[in-house]
């Protein structure tokens, strides 16, 4: 684990000035509606009258502030949980050379962060047209769309919003008169689409997805691929050196 | 509530990192799954918040939950909030049921782990 502080900690000083903020504001509205009832117990004259007055409209300036200081704290811890939900999914992503490792993430993300009952991760198939289907998340039978679209080992094709944007690259959200698919997420290696991440079904007691949640899929389609392939990579290499070692051992005698 | 040590009980390591970001004026311990937060209560007996995820495998959550009264574990007045993918109601009512003091459904915003957690009242035993 890293001990370096979570970007999110400058959020959270904000939250606390905001509470600390709203807190002096609101000791204010109390001291002025003090002041308030004190004058209006003594009664008095013209300066007093202006006196009241004068008390009275800081008194709702004060509330108004209140009210303001009390929305924005809602929205930066708001702010904060979304920046902290990007974080954590960014470097686990890239918390591992292990390719099923990161898969597991992607899953992980999907289900826990999205809410995704089912989905399906393709990546395109290095020869051939298609795409390998690298991860089926669901529980449904019938196992992804119901279509059969997801049912082998490869997806070949058929749901057209799929498709597009495995084409050009397009983040899409639906589902569609013609595709069930809820979000289509391009999985991008620099320009290159190689892959997408098909939501096909929340949890039931997510029925859509929310504003924030296009962060998370903006955040998967340019980290999800990248950190795959740079543990398959890795993987690759690493099989390749081990080869080479033996070999070495074996051409020395060892 | 202010907690002296949280237990986390989740086989997601993406969750246990998010617990580790969002709790961190707090001090954590972690298990994978509902054996090890069983051992993880022996080794920790100043735990007093337990973060229980329902699905994991070997044994889930509410197997957990059940071993635990059976041990007598929550006489010291230990809070546990159930926190899953599972939302629907009767899955909230189980949990209570087992002993649970919240159920909060994935995907939550921060906030509401949190204010749960003030929420909790404080153990009673020193």
């Amino acid at each position: 684990m890293s001990d370096r502080p979570a970007p999110t900690a400058s959020g959270l000083e904000l939250v606390a000035e905001l509470r600390s903020t709203l807190d002096r504001a609101g000791e204010l509205a109390r001291v002025a509606e003090i002041n308030l009832r004190e004058l209006a117990e003594r009664g008095g004259g013209a300066a007093d009258s202006n006196r009241v007055t004068e008390l009275e409209r800081r008194l709702a300036t004060a509330e108004s502030d209140v009210k303001e200081l009390a929305s924005r704290l809602v929205d930066s811890e708001h702010q904060g949980g979304r920046l902290m939900n990007l974080y954590v999914a960014t470097y686990q992503l890239h918390a591992t050379l292990d390719p099923a490792e990161v898969q597991a993430t992607i899953a992980e993300i999907a289900i826990n962060l999205l809410g995704a009952e089912q989905f399906v991760l393709l990546l395109r198939k290095e020869e051939g047209e298609g795409c390998d289907i690298a991860l089926l998340g669901g529980t449904a039978p019938e196992r992804g769309d119901g279509n059969g679209l997801y049912g082998g080992e490869i997806y070949a094709g058929g749901d057209p919003v799929v498709d597009a944007t495995l084409a050009d690259g397009v983040l899409r959200l639906g589902p569609t008169a013609d595709s069930k698919a809820l979000a289509a997420v391009p999985l991008r290696v620099q320009n290159e689409v190689v892959g997408a991440l098909v939501l096909l079904k929340l949890l039931d007691h997510k029925p859509i997805l929310r504003a924030e949640d296009r962060d998370l899929l903006d955040l998967l389609s340019a980290h999800a691929a990248s950190a795959l392939f740079a543990a398959r990579l890795f993987a690759t290499k690493d099989r390749k050196l081990r080869t080479l070692e033996s070999l070495v051992k074996l051409a020395r005698g060892e | 509530m202010q907690p002296r040590k949280v237990l986390v009980v989740d086989d997601s390591k993406l969750m246990q990192k998010m617990y580790e970001v969002m709790l961190r004026q707090y001090p954590l311990v972690y298990a994978s799954d509902g054996r090890q937060a069983l051992d993880r209560l022996r080794e920790h007996p100043d735990v007093d918040l337990v973060l229980l995820d329902v699905n994991m495998p070997n044994m889930n959550g509410l197997e957990f939950l059940a071993q635990l009264k059976a041990e007598g574990g929550f006489a010291d007045g230990m809070a546990i909030v159930i926190i899953s993918t599972e939302g629907r109601e009767e899955d909230t009512a189980r949990g209570l049921e087992a002993g649970a003091a919240a159920y909060i459904s994935k995907p939550f915003h921060s906030e509401e782990i949190l204010a749960v957690i003030s929420r909790l009242p404080a153990r009673s035993a020193a």
